[in-house]
């Protein structure tokens, strides 16, 4: 078989926009459905029946859908439902944040179960409000029991945004496909793509496991 | 019988409890408990676990809701709203079982949080009160530890300061030496005898027989969710009225 491996190397600036944009989009995702978890997670608790309702349709639903299935929803039936006209990257973005917020507040509920229920009443007991028992003594001692879990979310994450590529967001794995489709050079922008999701999904993985040695089993 | 006249009986009590009722599901946990508190008193509640004491404390102070009856602190019923059910704990102080500190902050920053976090006072300000109550429960040396790196008896130490930090009107304790290793009990029941002769209202879950004999002003039995017997403790220890009283204390091997 005939190689050409230069392809890689005259497209890295492109990939390296991509690989940008893969962290961008994690980041991003993460950094709106870490609250959105939380918020999620405190609504389903909520005495109020109709906001506990929705919080528990929206996470079922949401956490139970192919990613590629919500997609390709937000794609074609998000600008139909809002009438607005979204970027791709937007698009992608909502998607992910609508599954991964699903999945965060599942991890955080379980956090928050964890803190045993005297401690919350310790913090009553002293005069406490209900907001200020669970932002200054719940949540601080949930975060610790959540943080292996978001961890490993965050690096399932960094390869699943490669799912937003079908619809043309331009992240590391559609600027890949789309070198490849106009070089027609498949396996060596295949492997290159590999190449790249790996040796920065290894070091991550690798963190991950030490988050988990630290912050894993405690008490 | 004894004629003794009750501590402070002249004063206005610090807590009356009329007819006090309260359920979980169909059990009853308070079958209908009046008593009274003067302030600086100090009443044991003694009975069988399960008698309802700890049920009667939490619902002092609003952790739970009576299903029945009333509880009035300093003259006035127990408040309906959050907000000013807030004020009022802030005038109780409670200690747990379990000591419950905070064990992601260190031994002083749980003496004053809820000066910072309740009454906003400025750190510095709270830090320097929760230092003078360190030193006050014997801990001036331990400010920086952990509750994780403190015996039982050091972290029920704290727990008492952190309430005492709020200058509670009455101190609510709930088993306080029940989950310490026997070595470390009297540190805190010599803390607990202190704040007695200071004057500080007083309720007290305790199975310290010894404790309620000599601390105790007023000694309450609890049985079933009712009161079996009240007195001063020479009545209940050495005289007690109800025969089931004698029987509780020799089960616990007090002999008199
Ligand atoms: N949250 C609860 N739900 C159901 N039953 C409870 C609850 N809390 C207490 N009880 C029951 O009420 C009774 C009285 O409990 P408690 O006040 O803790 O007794 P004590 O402190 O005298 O040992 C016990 O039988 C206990 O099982
Ligand atoms: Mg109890």
């Amino acid at each position: 078989m005939n190689l050409d491996w230069s392809i890689v190397w005259s497209s890295r600036w492109l990939l390296l926009e991509g690989a940008a944009l893969t962290v961008l989009l994690t980041a991003l995702t993460m950094l709106i459905s870490v609250p959105g978890g939380i918020l999620l997670a405190l609504m389903r608790g909520s005495r109020f029946k109709p906001v506990s309702l929705f919080a528990t349709g929206f996470v079922e639903l949401f956490r139970n859908l192919p990613l590629l299935l919500l997609v390709y929803w937000a794609f074609y039936v998000m600008p139909v439902l809002t009438g607005l006209a979204l970027s791709p990257f937007v698009t992608g973005l909502t998607a992910l944040c609508l599954n991964v917020s699903a999945y965060n507040s599942e991890t955080f509920r379980s956090g928050i179960a964890s803190i045993r229920k005297g401690q919350g009443e310790a913090g009553l007991a002293l005069g406490m409000s209900r907001a200020q028992v669970f932002g200054e003594i719940i949540l601080p001692q949930a975060w610790r029991r959540v943080l292996p879990v978001l961890a490993s979310t965050w690096v399932s994450l960094f390869k699943d945004t490669s799912l937003v590529s079908v619809i043309a967001v331009g992240e590391l794995a559609h600027t890949a496909m789309q070198i490849r489709s106009q070089s027609f050079r498949v396996l060596e922008m295949l492997t290159a793509m590999a190449a790249i999701y790996w040796l920065m999904g290894y070091p991550q993985a690798k963190l991950v496991d030490w988050i988990h040695r630290k912050y894993g089993v405690r008490e | 019988m004894t004629a003794q006249p009750r501590k402070n009986a002249d004063r206005a009590p610090m807590l009356v409890y009329k007819d006090v009722r309260k359920r979980y599901g169909s059990f009853t946990a308070l079958d209908g408990v009046s008593l009274h508190v003067n302030p600086g008193e100090v009443v044991c509640l003694i009975g069988p676990s399960g008698s309802g004491k700890s049920t009667l404390l939490r619902c002092t102070n609003g952790l739970e809701t009576l299903d029945g009856g009333e509880v009035l602190f300093e003259g006035k019923p127990l408040p309906k709203s959050d907000v000013e059910m807030r004020g009022v704990r802030q005038r109780m102080g409670m200690v747990f079982q379990n000591f419950e500190l905070f064990p992601h902050k260190t031994a002083l920053e749980n003496v004053a949080t809820g000066l910072i976090t309740v009454k906003k006072m400025p750190a510095d300000e709270a830090n320097r009160r929760a230092m003078a109550l360190m030193a006050k429960v014997g801990l001036s040396d331990k400010t920086a530890n952990y509750p994780s790196n403190l015996s039982g008896g050091q972290q029920q130490r704290v727990a008492i300061a952190r309430a005492l930090a709020m200058e509670p009107h009455v101190m609510l304790f709930d088993e306080p030496t029940s989950a310490l290793d026997p070595e470390t009990v009297g540190e805190v029941l010599n803390v607990m005898r202190q704040l007695a002769l200071e004057g500080m209202t007083m309720i007290v879950v305790t199975h310290e027989m010894s404790f309620a004999r000599r601390v105790a002003s007023w000694v309450v039995v609890f049985e079933k969710g009712k009161l079996l017997e009240e007195g001063p403790p020479t009545q209940i220890f050495d005289a007690p009225l109800k025969e089931r009283t004698r029987d509780f204390l020799s089960h616990l091997g007090w002999d008199g």
